[in-house]
């Protein structure tokens, strides 16, 4: 018989590596022509951090994300970054581009002021123009401002930022401490179906919300969830290395089950965006979180479903046919 | 003892001398610089070295570099047009179907595969036609929409695909 | 703010371009005229001592033009917090994917036939692969003369009063599997000595800097003699946060002066790389009869496999997130970490953090049936608000859990489940 059930799991986590300092840094230069090129030590591993952070810097800037180079992740010539890793890059090294992108329009605004007749406080950038707030009609483009910082002025616009998160050590008796400078949470759904003729599970649908601050670019956030989702899916249902005598028996895709397009349900995603104060226009991350309530939330599901309780990763077809036999058991005997 | 093999890649007569138990993958990568073409598994599983022959998707791991003699072989070099990319990588692209990128060449080829077939495929098809092709970055979910996406287009426009046999 | 005109805009990827036509340039793309292929022979033996390592035969096949053993490597240990990792193995082998020997040849054919002809002496020694087992007195070691590398401890409130005040106490014990992260591209580095004899090696890698400072480490060479680009990277979900072949690819580089590139397959991923941890987690709760939890107590078994690598810290994280996003006042969280001969536990996507998830909200759907709540209405009861405290005692605010859960019910309809009465 195949049963339906849906079961609900909720988390926090934080955003940056745990106690230690994690900082991250970039540099930022505007060329004559007002387009950019940033150097910073973050990898992208997938996740889209180079794309986030020329957001990020062409926002700041008030240019065109096209106008804007990324050079990456070279321990010679890029500044250094602590790693592409808990969920720390949007945040931190977004907040050094961002810092030092705010460095480099600061030399556009007193170029830019000189001619617009206003002081540089009094002056924004969006669109690739520079432009007297609250009267847009005053304006001239930040290429102009740039090659009059460099020509005229012999200030080329440069920056130089890092940032890292507050954070203090944990108290060796107690584990008391302020381990993260931000947190993030979610809340995921799972609808299942079990097969209790097979033990068989198929997830037919998982929602899920996501608080990661400001959404720099959703669509990426998104594909963070999704993909989460999928691996979480993974970790609840299939993968599992399967040892003997330290010798790993499935190391191939053969054996050792991932989760194909055929596995993965409807999912839809809601990001809430709650405003970081201290994030790079209030962005926090995504990339970890977006997997961790999906396993628990499938296997309340199987529960709510089947009224098995499996405790024990992954929930194989084999381990919930052997509960469902207990609880049979368990009912002749009642 | 090395042996001739002369097959089209990408429209252009090519020729290689290889040892007999060459694979396809290792004459792309290795012999012909085609760097496109990914592997990720060896053994077939993955999807990521997927390529054309004579239209059909293969696991090119798979393939002995005999087996394409005088065949036409495509890789992921071969469907765009300079700049002018195809449908199908065009939706990846805008759908956000790429994350770390290093299934999509394989994920592009079965899906143009499919597309050569079947302009007009649902979900469901898609699914089928994309399970040989693992990913794990991005749970699919924007790959399928890609396609459908890529699909339409294709379809409304009458453009014929790249890589058709 | 507002008015953005760049920031929340669904922007297609920077290098995406680069991607979908098949020119992104990945670890296992990196290639240069002339360059030689490295193998690594790995350990047959879960744990024995290593008697003698003889690479001369080794040395005279065809194609090979290096080879280097652990006598090669200036400093051998490597570990962020428990400096006990070789980069290739010398008293003992702790796993099997330790590597002993690494080649360097014309052709990777070549470079694998002669890891054959590298002679090993081991004298095998009792293993264990059980962290359980691995914890009692009489269980063979790994180092020393306890298998147990770190422990920690979050305390919160009082637990025994905690447990005076509950009006029922429920105990469960959950495992979490041993994972492997699976990015579809696999490790690979190639290492080169340029013009000014500064070795760079292009890598497969989630943290540069980290390779970097360790490879000038491990190499004893200055860092700024030490170059690494992390090229474009095919997945890596922690899987690609520490050294791996890139001291040998650079040994190698530097002892033959041409290019040295080394690319996992697919079986040394599963064998020789790092895993998530698996854990054991026990989770004891006390709820009064409205629901109201008031006392938790969790013990966490982390099995750390040969080394510590990143175990220490993934265990801390996850004791700091083991009473979930619940609004407990009396908490003590304990933690072990235990050296076992299983596959080394490094970082993967979530830190130590799925497995106690997996562990708290089943948990939590367990205390909500024993008082006879819908899961929603007892989260609701107990999820943390804005000025919530953590185990570790730090404040929280923005909150935002409530929220997501009520977005969460509302995509999916909650209430309405089909098969339900």
């Amino acid at each position: 018989m195949k049963k339906r059930g849906k079961g609900i799991a909720c988390m926090v986590y934080p955003v940056g590596g745990t106690s230690y300092a994690n900082p991250g840094s970039a540099f930022v230069k505007v060329n004559q022509d007002g387009t950019a090129v940033v150097l910073t030590g973050a990898t992208d591993v997938g996740q889209g951090s180079t794309t986030v952070l020329a957001q990020i810097a062409a926002e700041e800037l008030g240019i065109d994300y096209r106008a804007v180079t990324m050079i990456c992740s070279d321990t010679e010539r890029t500044p250094y970054d602590y790693g592409s890793v808990a969920s720390r890059v949007t945040y931190i090294v977004g907040n050094a581009v961002k810092s030092a992108a705010g460095q480099a329009k600061r030399v556009l605004l007193e170029a830019a002021a000189e001619v617009l007749g206003v002081g540089h406080e009094g002056l924004e950038t969006s669109d690739g123009w520079v432009r007297v707030k609250g009267f847009p009609e005053r304006k001239m483009r930040v290429s102009e401002a740039a090659k009059r910082a460099i020509g005229v002025n012999g200030r080329p616009p440069t920056g130089s930022a890092s940032f890292n998160p507050v954070t203090t050590l944990l108290d060796p008796e107690t584990g008391h401490g302020k381990p993260y400078g931000s947190y993030v949470f979610a809340t995921q759904v799972a609808e299942v179906e079990v097969d209790t003729e097979t033990g068989e599970v198929r997830v037919l649908r998982i929602a899920a919300a996501h608080d990661c601050g400001k959404a720099i670019n959703p669509m990426l956030a998104e594909g963070q969830v999704e993909g989460g989702i999928c691996m979480g899916l993974g970790f609840a249902l299939m993968e599992e290395m399967v040892l003997e005598q330290g010798r790993v028996k499935n190391d191939q895709f053969i054996d050792y089950m991932l989760p194909t397009v055929l596995d993965v349900p409807e999912i839809k995603v809601t990001i809430v965006e709650e405003r970081e104060p201290t994030g790079p226009f209030g962005a926090k991350g995504i990339g970890e979180p977006s997997l961790l309530p999906t396993a628990p939330a499938i296997l309340n599901a199987i529960y709510d479903a089947a009224g098995v309780r499996i405790r024990e990763l992954p929930a194989t077809p084999s381990k919930i046919l052997a509960a469902l036999k207990v609880g049979l058991a368990r009912k002749d005997e009642g | 003892m090395d042996v001739e093999v002369r097959f089209t890649l990408n429209d252009r007569p090519t020729t290689v001398t290889v040892k007999p138990q060459t694979l396809l993958v290792e004459v792309l990568r290795n012999h012909l610089g085609a760097t496109g073409t990914k592997l990720g598994c060896g053994t077939g599983e993955c999807g990521a070295c997927t390529v054309l022959l004579d239209g059909r998707p293969v696991n090119s791991c798979l393939v002995l570099a005999l087996r394409v003699r005088g065949r036409e072989v495509t890789t992921i070099e071969g469907v765009s047009n300079g700049a002018d990319l195809h449908p199908v990588q065009r939706a990846f692209l805008e759908h956000g179907a790429v994350q770390c990128g290093y299934c999509t060449p394989g994920m592009i080829m079965s899906a143009i595969a499919l597309l050569n077939r079947n302009l007009h495929p649902s979900d469901e098809q898609i699914r089928t036609a994309m399970a040989g092709n693992l990913c794990r970055c991005t749970g699919y979910v924007k790959i399928v929409k890609a396609i459908k996406a890529a699909a339409e287009e294709m379809a409304g426009s009458g453009r014929p695909s790249t890589g058709a046999p | 703010m507002t008015g953005f005109t760049v920031v929340g805009k669904r922007l297609p990827r920077y290098d995406g371009l680069l991607q979908v036509t098949g020119k992104a340039t990945y670890g296992v793309d990196v290639s240069r005229p002339g360059m030689l292929h490295a193998k690594i022979l790995r350990s047959p033996w879960p744990h024995a001592k290593v008697l003698r390592v003889d690479a001369s035969a080794a040395s005279r096949m065809p194609g090979v033009e290096a080879v280097v053993t652990a006598a090669d490597v200036p400093r051998n240990r490597f570990g962020f917090t428990h400096l006990d990792q070789p980069v290739l193995a010398d008293d003992k082998v702790r796993y099997r994917g330790d590597a002993m020997a690494a080649v360097a040849a014309s052709t990777p054919d070549q470079a694998e036939e002669a890891l054959q002809a590298i002679a090993v002496d081991y004298e095998p020694l009792p293993a264990v692969f059980d962290p359980l087992e691995a914890m009692k007195p009489e269980a063979p070691k790994l180092y020393g003369d306890s298998n147990v590398a770190t422990r920690v401890t979050i305390q919160l409130g009082d637990l025994e009063a905690g447990w005076k005040e509950a009006d029922e106490i429920l105990e469960e014990t959950f495992r979490t599997q041993m994972v492997e992260h699976c990015h579809l591209e696999p490790h690979a580095a190639l290492a080169e000595v340029d013009e000014r004899g500064v070795v760079t090696v292009y890598s497969s890698v989630q943290r540069p800097f980290l390779i970097a400072s360790d490879l000038s480490s491990v190499l004893q060479v200055p860092m700024n003699r030490v170059r690494v680009v992390a090229t474009a990277i095919g997945g890596g979900f922690g899987g690609k946060n520490e050294l791996t072949m890139e001291p040998v690819a650079c040994l190698l580089a530097m002892k033959t002066r041409k290019p040295v590139k080394v690319v996992y397959t697919r079986e040394e991923e599963f064998q020789a790389t790092t895993v998530r941890h698996p854990y054991i987690l026990t989770y004891r709760s006390g709820l009064k009869k409205d629901g109201t939890i008031v006392a938790r107590q969790v013990n966490i078994i982390s099995d750390a496999g040969a080394y510590v690598s990143w175990g220490g810290w993934t265990l801390s994280k996850a004791a700091i997130h083991a009473a979930g996003p619940y609004n407990i006042p009396n908490i003590k969280i304990e933690g072990v970490l235990v050296y076992s001969n299983n596959s080394v536990g490094g970082a993967m996507r979530g830190f130590g953090v799925p497995q106690v998830a997996f562990a708290y909200e089943c948990h939590t759907d367990t205390l909500a049936a024993a008082v006879g709540l819908d899961p929603v209405e007892f989260r609701l009861k107990n999820l943390l608000r804005d000025g919530g405290t953590m185990p570790t005692g730090q404040v929280l605010d923005r909150v935002t859990v409530i929220d997501t859960m009520r977005a969460a019910i509302n995509a999916v309809d909650w209430k309405e489940v089909a098969g339900r009465p």
